[in-house]
């Protein structure tokens, strides 16, 4: 998009300070960010998906960002079952090593929507050996762990699992009736979905179990659906919250937001009140933070522009609620998945 | 020297001499670079060496220490720290000191409650896990991770004795707190189960807590979700509440909609719609979409 046609629409949108802000992002973090360097290219994605979504891409070397994407992904090696993406270089093993190489399945994720975003046809992703690797994050319960050694195991981590298997249209690491299971036994009471059986409800584990079974196509055996469809839109206030009795914050509008998308209620949400709470949550610095007086991080700001986008603000461009990308770069994965099937 | 407190870098100290540091590679034209920290690198880079010879040492568990402390969310630095505790066969009640500041530094750290949730499940003893998620949440009543880490403990090491007065505790100080009405159900979902008696003494507290905060959503959710695959308009006391106060608080919109889930048990289409029709003109004008949508469902035969 033009910085004609950007100055032509909305002035409550800070467009100039947005792009300085991400393009600052883009050429380095500052030193408070060290602490998320072991999941630098989930910042990376919210950077370049936030780029996207504002169509703002002129500075985006694509070339440049998919082999460094791929200089995270993990090769086979003789003896070695490690297999996905790391979070960043932040350990690159030595010939002789490779037994604590583990893959990430955020990272994963992460790792495809990038290369999707940049146009690349996922030919040096290592798919089958991902796709199959997933069978051992796979709990008995059906979450995922988010690596081959098991650690926490929740809602997140069965979306990015669903993702993976999906970008790479290869399901046979993942047993879907299990994976089912655990979501409706996930659901509470008062019909939100928790990270996990009797956990409390809340907006973000709510997203990911229903775009899993999107993806998984069991989206139909969820039951309470109505009761569901009125706990999301009871989120809203001015923006949205999580849980109930807590505090609005920008990136419900995208939790909450595509999860009445993918139940196919959007049209209920109050489109101007979320467009205003987001508007004063743009910080003078450009981004966008959780709350109105707060510092800007990539993750809002990713987040708060595909709000954006969902209640169709103009100059903001589609996204797919379900795989959380660009719809430029969904559009791009089905091309890529109708030359597998040729 | 687990919990040392030398800040010399690792590239000074004589007991790392033998170690080749392992600078990142970050290609030639990184993404998103990170203005790093001088000691993130320095730790980083003897991090990288040691997993490269999978040294499992006492020297090793310092460098997680200070990797973790600079990056507390490094998956690869708890996988390789849990390691090394094996391998040394450390006293994991030292690690438990360890972990519990971590969690007072960073509450909301998913992988420092799993590695908590590890060193339980070694020592196979959660003696101080009431007191220790307690003693967060009294910072953060809401905290998620307390609360799962809590449950946890709870379901594996049967520790339901005293968890409804725990509850009710912290529902008395603050009502509104939905995580503690989760609670409440988790407990007696796993003791006595929602048996017919128990629905109606629940049926009686939660109205009790109503009363005290007619606006309260959690409260709502939860009488709702007692009569989940049952009917509310079964329940005298219900019944009884709704008559009492329905012309008293006619701007109450939980209250409202409890109305209209009874009107809809009754088939009283006409009453619904009416309610629905107050909740748009001004009751609850934030979801007004949703109770035009709610009409619209109202006033289909069998839904869409």
């Amino acid at each position: 998009m033009t910085e004609q046609t950007q100055t032509a629409l909305s002035g409550d949108i800070k467009w100039k300070e947005h792009k300085q802000f991400l393009h600052y992002c883009l050429n380095v973090l500052p030193q408070p960010y060290t602490s998320q360097d072991s999941n630098r290219i989930t910042l990376a994605f919210f950077v370049i998906g936030a780029l996207e979504v504002l169509d703002t891409t002129d500075r985006l070397k694509p070339e440049e960002v998919i082999e460094w994407v791929y200089s995270m992904q993990i090769l086979p090696r003789e003896g070695q079952q490690n297999s996905g993406w790391r979070g960043s270089n932040f350990y690159q093993p030595s010939a002789e090593a490779g037994e604590h190489d583990l893959g990430h399945v955020a990272m994963s994720y992460v790792a495809l929507g990038l290369l999707l975003m940049m146009g690349d046809d996922l030919s040096r992703v290592n798919k089958e050996a991902i796709a199959k690797s997933l069978a051992q994050y796979q709990q008995k319960d059906g979450s995922f762990s988010p690596t081959r050694v098991k650690s926490e195991c929740d809602m997140r981590y069965v979306y990015c699992a669903c993702t993976v298997a999906h970008i790479l249209n290869d399901w046979s690491g993942i047993d879907k009736e299990l994976v089912t299971n655990y979501i409706i036994k996930s659901q509470s009471y008062d019909c939100s979905i928790g990270q996990g059986p009797q956990q409390e409800g809340h907006a973000g584990s709510t997203y990911c179990a229903l775009a899993s079974l999107k993806m998984m196509g069991t989206l139909d055996r969820l039951p309470n659906k109505d009761g569901l469809i009125k706990w999301l839109i009871m989120r809203q206030g001015l923006g949205f919250c999580g849980r109930p009795n807590k505090l609005e914050d920008t990136c419900y509008s995208f939790w909450v937001g595509a999860s009445l998308l993918l139940l196919d209620c959007y049209h209920i949400v109050e489109t101007k009140n979320t467009r205003s709470f987001t508007c004063g949550c743009q910080q003078r610095v450009g981004g966008c933070a959780k709350w109105a007086d707060c510092h800007p991080d990539v993750l809002h700001t990713y987040m708060s522009f595909c709000g954006l986008s969902f209640i169709k603000e103009p100059g903001f461009l589609p996204v797919c609620p379900m795989l959380c990308l660009p719809q430029k770069a969904v559009d791009h994965l089905e091309t890529i998945h109708n030359s597998w099937r040729s | 020297m687990r919990h040392s407190t030398q800040s010399l870098p690792f590239s000074e100290r004589d007991d790392f001499k033998d170690i080749t540091p392992v600078l990142q590679d970050d290609g030639e034209k990184p993404v998103c670079p990170i203005a790093y920290a001088p000691e993130y690198v320095d730790a980083m880079n003897y991090f990288r060496a040691l997993l490269d010879k999978n040294e499992l040492s006492e020297r090793a568990l310092e460098v997680t220490t200070r990797v973790i402390g600079l990056s507390s969310a490094n998956y690869t630095a708890w996988y390789f720290r849990r390691l090394v505790l094996k391998g040394l066969q450390a006293d994991l009640r030292e690690e438990l000191e360890f972990v519990s500041e971590m969690s007072r530094d960073h509450p909301k750290n998913y992988q420092i409650w799993y590695h908590r949730q590890w060193i339980i499940e070694q020592l196979e003893d959660a003696s101080n896990e009431l007191d220790f998620t307690a003693e967060i949440l009294a910072e953060d009543a809401k905290n998620y991770h307390s609360w799962t880490h809590r449950q946890w403990a709870i379901k594996t090491f049967n520790l339901w004795e005293k968890e409804i007065e725990y509850v009710d505790k912290l529902l008395l100080a603050d009502i509104r707190n939905n995580s503690a009405w989760n609670q409440r159900y988790f407990v007696i979902f796993n003791t006595t189960g929602y048996t017919d008696e128990v629905i109606a003494s629940e049926t009686e507290y939660t109205i009790s807590k109503i009363l005290l905060a007619p606006n309260n959503e959690s409260s709502h959710n939860y009488l709702l979700g007692l009569y989940r695959g049952r009917k509310l308009s079964s329940s005298a006391r219900i019944m009884e509440f709704v008559a009492d106060k329905k012309d008293k608080w006619t701007f109450c919109a939980p209250f409202l909609s409890l109305q209209i889930d009874i009107c809809q048990e009754l088939n009283d289409i006409e009453q619904a719609l009416e309610l629905c029709d107050k909740l748009i003109g001004g009751v609850d004008d934030i979801h007004k979409k949703y109770w035009i949508y709610k009409k619209s469902q109202l006033e289909t035969p069998n839904g869409q």
